[in-house]
């Protein structure tokens, strides 16, 4: 009996112990995180194109569902057709306020154009032009990190129509 | 169809008189108070009575000769009385029974569809007294769950060993019956726990697992089973009133209110009988402040219930619950610096709802041998959503069931029956379908060899969703219980379950705000499930423990999951597994006055194809409760703890969607709460007073992202009988 007593009374304090943890609490507001940066186009745009954005993926593509939400992680606005070179804020262009932009890793950040007026979720429609890639090689694209309450800068993706980049899964 | 119904209703009406006494008399404690609810049983027979709130009870048409006489109550050994000689005059007896802790004496119905005692159960269980609800001040019923080891409350969604997540009450995976008949709402699936009449509840059983070959598709996860009381032979009237108010919040930049928010309730309840009408009428009114903004409740229950006795074979029970609720609609907190308000856009959102549910149950005694049951119920159910658009929704179930329990002799039982349920739905959100179910189902069982029964059953289920194509389903199980030792029972069973979409999984079309919509998924298939559960049953004279191991497949598991446009919309999961560990121990350390109870659950469960946690289930959880009860009064403490869950809905929380900002705050949770009473006379009138402070320090936890649950509160209750 007396051992069982001497059982409750520590499982008791354990108690009292973790329960002086206060579980959730308010955390700090910190500043919009955002990404920056410049996309150059060489050569001359295709013929019918409607839609031209900056697309943040989590993770590279893998498969035809990894070209989609969740991975899909940010859009920027649309960029007016035969546009050499288009400067761009995530803070200042997002293509919808739906899209929250969070910091953290993206692997995959790409130019991707389309030819139907309005934004679709059909792998099909889409052609990716450009790469955020290390030295010019756009197979090899480049992590984009973005730290909580900071601007990541110099985001550039270069798009040239004569030398397409690899495709993702379609 | 019609046909079969009318002869059930009529067949029994044939009467047969013989020689026959009357048994009565009063079961009391070692105290000398009276035990109410206690069973009694002329064995061999299927005659008993239920003690009244006195302690009396009184069999009628015994058909003269010596019996023996079972008495059993939860927290008491049972007794038996041998010998009793019936005759043609009344009988009067005086049993004293002597509390234990072990509870395996008392009588349950809902497993078999028949009354059996819960050490011959093949599937773990759980018994609740009404006391606990007065006793805790729980404010409504789910919150009495919350303690029960092996249940998971997720806001007002309710699961039992894991089988459900979250998906805001569309598609229960666990049946809530009120005397057998299930209170799920035709067009949601979802079970309002506030219409449930605590002051007529005689009893809760809680069947842990799968019990679908018996109660079909809502049952796939387990079945909450509430008994309510009998008749009663002299008038009785409860009072019941309680007040409370919720503390500061932990931090200053939460305290949006700057006062003490309060909550009120009061229920009074009175029941009497004229010759062979038992009734009962209930009113209750409850209010809630809330600790949150825009999450206020006003709530009127009336509840009403006859019992009438056309014969000693053949008796009536019909019932009828009306509810209206006003409240908020908190959705999810703002963030985490504003837990307790609401998001900007559902500020001000508001639901306005009405339910009535009705039940008629005739049960007609053939004879010792044979027994039937007819029961019907209806249940519409209205709600009105205000936010930037209007919501409705006015759903009407229909529901038929016919029983049959035959004894062939005392080695062999079987138990049949045919369902028959129509709900017709018209709503803005869930379109207008209409749903049919049909079905029957068998089960017999056998205790020829000593120590063992057998039981094995199966069930057929029809049902057509609206316009989707019409569903078969099969569902077979089989358990077993043996008696190793006086002490020990082993028990095991293996079955099969299945479970029909609702029409809201099925056709929800909705706004929840952000730009994001839940859509309709007209493919949604139904999910099946294949289970076993092991367990053992082991007592001494003042330590019980029960454990068990179980565990449960599921194909085609229905969960709400974001869509690669990024809608919200209804998937079947191709495969996902749970399987757990789940330990209960009660402990008397002195007899009748300090008793300990602990429950540990250790559940994982997994979406196989994704290889990760299911959402919302925690893999560990404890429960302990310490009472101690010095004379008339009593004092207690339960400590809840559960880990931190490992999978939530991402999709809201994590951009890009990201509706609930800082949703993916989550923390293991550890609650306490605090309870004395004192049961005492106000001029020779029962009282009870009774304290509570719950979740005593303060500790911050969801149960579900984005809604921060209830904070340190004190409430009084005081309840009087005359």
């Amino acid at each position: 009996m007396r051992k069982l007593l001497a059982l409750i009374s520590v499982l008791g304090l354990t108690v009292l112990m973790i329960s002086c943890d206060k579980g959730i609490e308010p955390l700090e507001v910190v500043g919009p995180s955002a990404f920056s940066g410049k996309v150059t186009f060489e050569g001359q745009w295709p013929e019918g194109i409607k839609r031209t954005h900056v697309v943040v993926f989590k993770e590279e593509i893998k498969s035809v569902g990894d070209f989609f939400l969740p991975n899909l992680s940010f859009v920027v606005d649309s960029i007016p057709y035969g546009t050499k070179e288009f400067t761009y804020n995530s803070l200042e262009k997002p293509f919808s306020t739906i899209f929250k932009f969070a910091p953290g890793t993206y692997k995959y950040v790409v130019v991707a154009q389309s030819k139907t007026p309005v934004l679709t979720f059909n792998r099909a429609d889409w052609t990716v032009v450009g790469v955020y890639c290390e030295s010019g090689n756009q197979a090899n694209p480049k992590t984009m990190i973005v730290n909580p309450g900071k601007t990541t800068t110099d985001v550039n993706i270069t798009v040239d129509f004569q030398n397409p980049p690899p495709q993702p899964p379609m | 169809m019609k046909k079969i119904f009318l002869i059930m209703f009529l067949f029994p009406l044939v009467y047969i008189t013989a020689q026959t006494g009357i048994l009565t008399g009063k079961v009391i404690n070692e105290k000398g108070q009276p035990v109410f609810g206690a069973s009694v049983l002329i064995a061999g027979t299927a005659r008993g009575a239920s003690a009244d709130e006195n302690g009396n009870f009184e069999i009628q048409n015994i058909p003269g000769g010596t019996y023996d006489v079972q008495v059993s109550a939860i927290s008491y050994e049972k007794k038996t009385l041998n010998n009793i000689l019936i005759n043609e005059s009344t009988k009067a007896i005086t049993i004293i029974l002597t509390e234990a802790l072990i509870q395996t004496e008392q009588i349950i119905v809902s497993a078999g569809k028949y009354e059996q005692r819960v050490q011959d159960l093949t599937v773990s269980t759980a018994v609740l007294q009404p006391e606990v609800i007065s006793k805790k001040n729980h404010l409504t019923f789910d919150d009495l769950l919350r303690y029960v080891p092996g249940i998971q409350m997720n806001l007002e969604q309710v699961s039992i060993r894991g089988s459900s997540g979250y998906s805001k009450g569309a598609g229960a995976r666990v049946l809530v019956a009120l005397n057998g008949l299930p209170m799920y709402s035709g067009d949601n699936g979802d079970i309002v726990w506030e219409m449930i009449p605590v002051a007529d509840i005689e009893r809760v059983e809680i069947i842990k697992g799968p019990a679908s070959s018996l109660y079909g598709s809502t049952a796939i996860g387990g079945v909450i089973n509430i008994i309510t009381k009998g008749s009663v032979k002299k008038p009785i009237t409860n009072f019941r009133s309680y007040f409370g108010a919720y503390d500061k919040p932990s931090y200053d930049v939460w305290d949006w209110s700057g006062s003490y928010r309060q909550f009120f309730g009061a229920e009074l309840t009175h029941s009497n009988s004229y010759e062979n009408l038992g009734y009962t009428f209930s009113i209750k009114k409850f209010d809630n402040d809330s600790y949150r903004q825009n999450d206020f409740t006003k709530r009127y229950l009336g509840y009403v219930k006859l019992n009438y006795d056309l014969t000693q074979e053949n008796k009536l029970t019909f019932f009828a619950n009306y509810f209206s609720m006003n409240r908020g609609n908190f959705l999810y907190w703002k963030d985490s610096r504003n837990v307790l308000v609401p998001k900007d856009e559902d500020n001000g959102n508001t639901v306005k709802s009405n339910r009535i549910f009705t039940g008629l149950i005739y049960h007609h005694h053939f004879s010792d041998e044979l027994t039937s049951e007819f029961k019907t119920s209806y249940y519409r159910t209205k709600f009105t959503g205000y936010g930037l658009e209007i919501t409705t929704s006015t759903a009407d179930l229909l529901r038929g069931e016919a029983l049959v329990n035959y004894k062939t002799s005392n080695e062999f039982l079987i138990t049949g029956g045919i369902e028959l349920s129509y709900a017709n739905v018209a709503s803005n959100i869930f379109k207008n379908p209409t749903f049919f179910g049909g079905a029957g189902y068998a089960q017999a069982e056998y205790k020829g060899i000593p120590d063992l029964i057998l039981t094995a059953g199966f069930r057929y289920d029809y049902i057509k969703l609206d316009t989707t194509n019409g569903k078969n389903a099969v569902t077979p199980r089989a358990g077993l219980n043996y008696k190793f030792t006086n002490d020990l029972i082993l028990r095991a069973s293996v079955g099969t379950g299945f479970r029909a979409p609702t029409p809201s999984e099925v056709f929800t079309s909705t706004a929840v705000g952000g730009g994001v919509s839940v859509i309709e998924n007209p493919n949604l298939t139904y999910e099946t499930s294949f289970s076993f559960e092991v367990g053992m049953h082991y007592m001494m004279k003042d330590i019980s423990l029960d454990a068990a191991f179980y565990q449960t497949d599921y194909n085609n598991f229905i969960e709400p999951n974001l869509t690669k446009e990024g809608d919200i919309q209804f998937f079947n999961i191709s495969k996902a597994r749970i399987q757990g560990l789940e330990l209960v121990s009660d402990w008397n350390i002195i007899p009748s006055m300090l008793t300990f109870s602990v429950g540990y659950n250790y559940m994982w469960s997994r979406d196989i194809e994704k290889n990760k946690s299911m959402k919302y289930r925690p893999r560990n959880t404890v429960y302990t409760n310490l009472r101690f009860t010095p004379a008339q009064f009593e004092f207690g403490v339960d400590f809840r703890y559960w880990s931190r869950v490992e999978e939530i809905d991402f999709a809201l929380t994590e951009p890009p969607l990201a509706l609930v900002v800082d949703g993916e705050q989550r923390v293991p949770a550890y609650i306490t709460d605090l309870m004395a009473g004192c049961n005492f006379f106000i001029m020779n009138i029962p009282a009870k007073v009774y304290i509570n402070a719950k979740n005593i320090f303060n500790y911050n936890y969801v149960e579900f992202i984005g809604n921060l649950a209830p904070i340190r509160n004190y409430s009084l209750s005081f309840e009087l009988f005359f």
